[in-house]
């Protein structure tokens, strides 16, 4: 059997051989931090050559979040210590951030003498999404889910993004419409140009005709000069335009033109300038009432309706709570600096049994209440807002685990109930329960239900 | 004109996004007017655009950064000349001269071309 050889063909010694076969990265520095030795997947991770790595600072060639003050080489070489496991990320030449691990040694010559030090490091990104993948998370850009409703919005995501159609986002005040939005920008070609939103409930129509689209200097009086409106900062980019179903029947029609013909005039400009934009509308509006009533044209709504997106709300994707409350502890404790270590079960219980009206602004809200009170450690009932312990303060005890379980039960099955038209075995199924199981819970929870059954309604 | 350049061991900082000091040079026609040292506090990439608008800042001379907190840079108008290495003077004296961005020998290794 011949000597082991590296892909340039050079002969290796034996330890050389297993460097380059392994999957870590291995790189050693001298005493004045230049790389002197750069293994193969070292070169693989980093996607710095052999070549350009060799004699150059670790530090530009690593890159990583760990270089600087807390270089865990500079700390081995000082304590003589290795650091063994340390996390953190390295910056690819196009700007993306790895996750990895590194451990480091010194490194000493025969006569004892210390003459550098190695690093190894581990590319984490296969086990970051495997630990998502185990944690039963769909990621798509920064929506993040265990909900199978919101599952299957994802999966049409990048197909909706890749078309140019206008996109109609609906659902309820803090369900996420714009991030929605954002998501569906960035998905699709036209990421690199701007993202542009603008509420159209917050302005009157003269003004929303102004912010939209622009206007020329003299076209009324104060204009001294020409103010580009969203249309045309949104140029190669992506327009969202929130709250659609505020907007009046007589800007509506302007709205129309604009989609139908992709041209529009700026206020006070003699000539049409071309709208280069995806047009994204949300509303948390019934779109189609609002037309029966006369309130929404129903040329628009056939126009905006074209591809629709609806998000449900928190109440009906409960099983995300969990995750959201996770993700908010985690903003929280960098933004204020702090270190909130997560939330008891009873209070993620109290969580789950609320109806959340306000969608996951309003669980971010309790979340960021819940830190004012509680300084670290886990978050419990009493760190919430006061209306989710009025119940159990009403009936003269304090916020238990079953009571909380309890109400989320009555809610559940009432919810199921009514989502389908009080059939009990269509509402069991819905809750991947036997019926049996349904009606002994029902009659432990005391859940009535109304003169109407259901039972000639199941299809 | 304001240039912002990140530093750490008097060189141009390896990570943007972790870094914490930078030099600020005010020049005008290759001539520096005014330089001064400051911090930033954050590592948050909001926080990061903050501080330089707050300082004025039009360029930013830095080393690898992520590409989320490049475009939130650029969206903010400030121009980043990024993946750059080398001596913390030296490479103010090639800015200086107008030459920085044509020497490959303060170009991090592996990044054939620089983000614009």
């Amino acid at each position: 059997m011949g000597k082991p050889k590296n892909k340039n063909g050079e002969s290796l010694s034996p330890s050389e051989a297993i460097l380059e076969s392994i999957s870590d990265g291995v790189f050693t520095v001298d005493l004045n931090w230049c790389i002197t030795s750069f293994n193969r997947a070292a070169e693989d991770i980093t996607g710095v050559s052999r070549k350009e790595a060799i004699g150059r600072q670790c530090s530009e060639v690593f890159r990583s979040s760990m270089c600087g003050d807390t270089c865990s080489l500079q700390q081995t070489v000082k304590t003589g210590r290795p650091v063994i496991g340390k996390s953190g990320y390295i910056i690819s030449s196009d700007g993306k951030r790895i996750p990895i691990s590194i451990s480091t040694a010194e490194l000493r010559n025969a006569d004892g003498c210390l003459v550098g030090a190695a690093e190894t490091f581990r590319d984490l990104s296969e086990v970051e999404l495997l630990r998502s993948e185990l944690q039963g998370k769909f990621q798509v850009g920064e929506l993040t889910s265990r909900s199978h409703l919101m599952l299957r919005v994802f999966e049409v995501l990048p197909a909706i993004a890749s078309s140019p159609s206008t996109v109609l986002i609906l659902g309820e005040t803090g369900t996420g419409k714009e991030l929605m939005a954002r998501t569906i920008h960035t998905l699709s070609h036209r990421k690199r140009g701007p993202f542009i939103a603008v509420n159209c409930g917050a302005l009157p129509d003269t003004l929303l005709e102004s912010e939209l689209f622009g206007y020329k200097a003299g076209a009324f009086t104060g204009a001294n000069k020409n103010k580009p409106g969203r249309f045309a900062l949104a140029k190669g980019g992506t327009l969202f335009l929130d709250e659609i179903g505020e907007v009046s029947p007589a800007f509506q029609i302007k709205l129309l033109r604009i989609l139908q013909e992709r041209t529009y005039e700026p206020l006070g400009a003699t000539d049409s300038e071309i709208a280069d934009v995806r047009v994204i509308v949300a509303t948390n509006k019934d779109l189609s009432l609002q037309m029966q009533n006369g309130l929404f044209r129903e040329d628009l709504y056939y126009r905006v309706n074209v591809v629709r997106v609806e998000l449900p709300p928190l109440r009906r994707r409960k099983e995300d709570i969990p995750l959201l409350v996770d993700q908010f502890i985690q903003r929280f404790n960098r933004l204020q600096q702090r270190s909130v270590q997560g939330i008891t079960s009873e209070a993620l219980s109290l969580l789950m049994a609320h109806d959340w009206p306000g969608n996951i602004r309003e669980l971010e809200n309790a979340v960021e209440y819940a830190f004012i009170l509680c300084n670290s450690g886990q978050i419990g009932p009493s760190h919430l807002p006061e209306y989710f312990n009025a119940h159990k303060k009403a009936a003269g005890s304090g916020p238990d685990i079953q009571s909380a379980h309890n109400a989320l039960d009555v809610q559940s099955i009432y919810v199921a109930l009514k989502n389908n038209s009080f059939n009990r075995l269509a509402a069991a199924k819905e809750l991947g329960i036997h019926k049996t199981t349904l009606f002994r819970r029902m009659k432990k929870l005391n859940i009535s239900l109304p003169t109407m059954d259901g039972r000639s309604t199941l299809p | 004109m304001k240039t912002a350049f990140t530093y750490w061991n008097k060189r141009i900082s390896p990570v943007f996004d972790t870094a914490r000091r930078i030099k600020i040079i005010e020049s005008e026609s290759g001539r520096v007017v005014h330089e001064s040292l400051e911090t930033m506090e954050s590592d948050l990439p909001v926080q990061k655009t903050f501080r330089l608008t707050e300082l004025g800042v039009d360029t930013l001379v830095c080393g690898a950064v992520s590409k989320s907190l490049h475009e939130m840079l650029s969206a903010h108008g400030i121009r980043v000349i990024s993946f750059v290495a080398g001596d913390l003077q030296e490479v103010i004296q090639a800015w200086l001269n107008g030459d920085l961005e044509q020497q490959v020998a303060f170009t991090m290794p592996g990044c054939t071309r620089r983000a614009a």
